[in-house]
């Protein structure tokens, strides 16, 4: 028989057990955001480990500080299953309309659904995986068909915060190219936005699309390799404490941070780079089982391509596909398209002295206590983003940096980065720096049409200009030049006479804050209004953006993607605002930069040049 | 013998109710601290890579505070029915006091210096300490079933 106390006591311990259980229960029937589209997986590629892997879900219990960097990375996010946490773009009764196709994106309790509307009929899928969260944000649905997913033909413009076609997005030439990619993902996508995939297709085409991934993003074992072993290893606190204690590099793991520079440049490489399979056998043996390539290991199924090297390999990999090196690189073999840095590297001067990686300059962890918001941008150590990442091997320019660069110690140009890193790669509708280090060339420009670092900082200069200092300060010989080089600002022959890909280089170029200040601005609005009549959509985007920052110029008007007639007339208004703006006699005389002795635009050498224009269509490949 | 057995629950009463109170005064003071640490967005103690340490810390504060209630709990319970026992709860006494220095310690010095999702060797004390409290518990409890 209890007594009162008693009773009290076993009353409050009833109740707050009562109270814990209901919490546990309203836990587990409370909607979580992936719930539904969990119903659904039997058609979209399946997350499934193979037995030496173990995922990053492992991996944190131990490497917290690791696991946290990788957590705020765009690695991990590059692939994401679409949840209201991490689907950009608005899904709220949201009706897009591309070349007479209604796509209404809606916003349903059980997730994200698209409702395709075709002349000839109606579908409806489920959106299933993002990819991006960077810059753009691309969403999949499911066909329905196996595991087989299709794009929505638009992307989420995060910057913009707007949806626009994915057409309009990359350099593509601008035809009517409308087309979900039905199975993009399970074939080529997957390769490097997922953690050891497997595309199980059925080489002959999609009949058999069974995808299977380890982990949706790019985790921490496509760095380091599958970690069963190094799990096993360290699971009992003995062994890890004193493995903690003594300092010692992890057991049964690869960390790229302890591989010779060749390898661990290889373990970034493999995605960041143009590769080809090594042979037909292995690309047929990819559909079914993935890459062979595991960090620090030396099998691989393919091969980086170096496009000037006399590899067999090379010509007949690309035999059927007589447009992909064009896509990707300059005449030079230089790579020209963002996310293949490795190939650039591999012919840098730096990395053949067999110390340099990526690793040099990026971390993929930064220290405790780092801002992981700057550092996710371009995962630079500390220090790198300037002259740091050169001065530590090059030692002997430290004391005498600008008897080497013949410019101010805080100007810009001497920033190493500027001349030997210039921003000739395209990606992501912007130049980003070349990661194939090189010093400015004007026989290599005229050569490749690629801007040097000179002329795509001094914008309003020409290469004559560029090759009397070359030749002055480093006694680098001067080709013979034509007259419009010798007379014409090289930025105005890029923007007038240039290919897409010169042309997207100089949009971005003008919006460049160093360019900017080495150059000015009050001249740039007529040439940007010429880009914003650019045949190609990712053209005129860049040059809306640079033209919207041009001091005291008002670009609302303008839309990248209206009707030809309302983007001129928004176009021509830049111009009066900048006729009106900008003081004529200050750029009367400027010849090179095609102004006259009163300051007016010299609109027939305008003319003149655009007639010269490269118009072979171009592709670039990011 | 009565006598001296009454002193002895008297003493035990005073001495639990001493440490209950003080453990509550000093666990507070951390739990303030740690309030503090979040209202200053102390990065060392609430980024994200200094999970292990938020936790021990967290952990830490949590065991303190809730021994001290237990001490008070024990003190209540010699006050309550240690009259009727016949053993002294010495070891028990004993026990949960050093239980109350060293489990919440070892958590917090295991956060001070975390290996990555591994706390400092100051966890050590954290088994030992809760070894000490399971002897506490059993022991006041075979107590109360000697006395009841």
């Amino acid at each position: 028989m209890m007594n009162r106390q008693q009773q009290k006591v076993w009353g409050i311990g009833c109740a707050l057990l009562a109270g814990y259980i209901a919490l546990v229960v309203w836990r587990q029937v409370s909607p979580d955001p992936e719930l539904t589209i969990d119903l659904q997986r039997d058609t979209w590629p399946q997350v499934k480990l193979e037995s030496d892997y173990v995922s990053s879900r492992t991996c944190k219990a131990c490497h917290t500080s690791e696991h946290a960097s990788w957590h705020f990375s765009f690695h991990r996010t590059m692939t994401q299953v679409a949840t209201r946490d991490n689907v950009l773009g608005s899904f709220d009764n949201q009706v897009l309309e591309l070349d007479g196709i209604r796509y209404e994106l809606e916003d349903r309790e059980d997730g994200f659904w698209v409702r395709i509307v075709r002349p000839e009929g109606v579908e409806e899928h489920p959106i299933v995986l993002t990819t991006g969260s960077h810059h753009m944000q691309l969403v999949w649905f499911s066909t329905g068909e196996q595991r087989e997913l299709a794009s929505l033909p638009f992307v989420y413009l995060i910057a913009n915060q707007r949806w626009i076609p994915r057409r309009s997005a990359f350099l593509r030439p601008p035809v009517r190219s409308h087309h979900t990619e039905v199975g993009r993902w399970n074939q080529d996508c997957l390769q490097c936005h997922a953690t050891r995939s497997r595309p199980r297709i059925d080489p002959e085409g999609l009949a058999k699309a069974d995808t299977e991934v380890g982990e949706f993003g790019i985790a921490c074992e496509a760095c380091h390799g599958p970690a069963k072993d190094h799990v096993a290893l360290y699971r009992s606190p003995i062994t890890r404490y004193l493995a903690r204690l003594s300092d010692s590099p992890g057991g049964n793991i690869v960390n790229p941070n302890k591989l010779s520079a060749p390898e661990s440049a290889m373990v970034c490489g493999q995605c960041h780079g143009v590769h080809l399979f090594k042979s037909q056998p292995d690309a047929l043996k990819w559909f079914e089982h993935g890459f062979t390539y595991r960090p620090g290991r030396k099998e691989n199924d393919r091969f980086p391509i170096r496009p000037l090297s006399p590899d067999p390999r090379l010509t007949s990999g690309l035999k059927s596909r007589p447009a992909f090196l064009q896509d990707r690189f300059w005449s030079d073999g230089m790579v020209r398209v963002s996310g293949r840095e490795y190939n650039g590297l591999l012919e840098s001067p730096c990395f053949k002295g067999g110390k340099f990686s990526c690793l040099s300059c990026h971390t993929m962890h930064p220290e405790d206590g780092s801002d992981l918001k700057i550092w996710r941008d371009d995962q630079l150590k500390p220090g790198m983003r300037g002259n740091e990442s050169c001065l530590s091997c090059h030692e002997d320019l430290r004391e005498g940096l600008t008897a080497h660069t013949h410019h101010a110690p805080s100007s810009s140009g001497s920033l190493c980065y500027n001349c030997h890193m210039p921003h000739t790669t395209y990606g992501l509708l912007k130049g980003i720096r070349s990661h194939q280090i090189s010093s400015p060339s004007i026989l290599t420009t005229q050569q490749t049409g690629r801007p040097n670092g000179c002329n795509q900082c001094h914008l309003d200069q020409t290469l004559a200009w560029t090759g009397y200092f070359l030749a002055e300060w480093y006694k680098t010989p001067v080709p013979a030049l034509s007259t419009d080089e010798k007379k014409i600002a090289a930025s105005v022959l890029w923007t007038l006479r240039g290919d897409a890909g010169q042309r997207a280089l100089m949009a971005w170029s003008m919006g460049w804050a160093e360019a900017r200040e080495a150059s000015g601005t009050s001249w740039m609005a007529p040439y940007l209004a010429q880009l914003l009549a650019d045949p190609y959509d990712a053209v005129r985007l860049i040059a809306h953006r640079s033209a919207a920052t041009l001091p005291g110029i008002s670009a609302s008007a303008y839309d990248f993607l209206a009707p030809q007639s309302v983007r001129d007339d928004a176009a021509r208004g830049i111009v009066l605002q900048w006729m009106k703006r900008e003081n004529q006699q200050q750029r009367a005389g400027l010849n090179r930069l095609l102004f006259d002795g009163k300051g007016n635009f010299r609109q027939r050498e305008v003319d003149r040049l655009l007639k010269m224009r490269d118009y072979t269509p171009m592709r670039l490949a990011e | 013998m009565k006598n001296k057995n009454n002193n002895q629950e008297i003493d035990f009463v005073w001495r639990h109710l001493r440490w209950g109170w003080w453990a509550l005064l000093g666990y507070l003071t951390v739990g303030m601290a740690l309030e503090t640490m979040h209202g200053f967005k102390l990065g060392w103690y609430l980024n994200t890579d200094n999970e292990t340490r938020r936790l021990m810390f967290t952990l830490g504060h949590a065991h303190g505070v809730l021994l001290g209630i237990l001490n008070l709990g024990f003190a209540f319970t010699q006050k309550v029915f240690g009259k009727q026992g016949a053993s002294t709860p010495r070891l028990a006494s004993q026990t949960l006091i050093a239980a109350t220095i060293l489990l919440p310690l070892g958590f917090l010095l295991g956060g001070i210096n975390v290996y990555g999702g591994d706390p400092g060797l100051g966890i050590l004390l954290v088994p030992i300490g809760a070894v000490l409290l399971f002897i506490a518990v059993l022991s006041t409890g075979l107590q109360l079933k000697q006395t009841c």
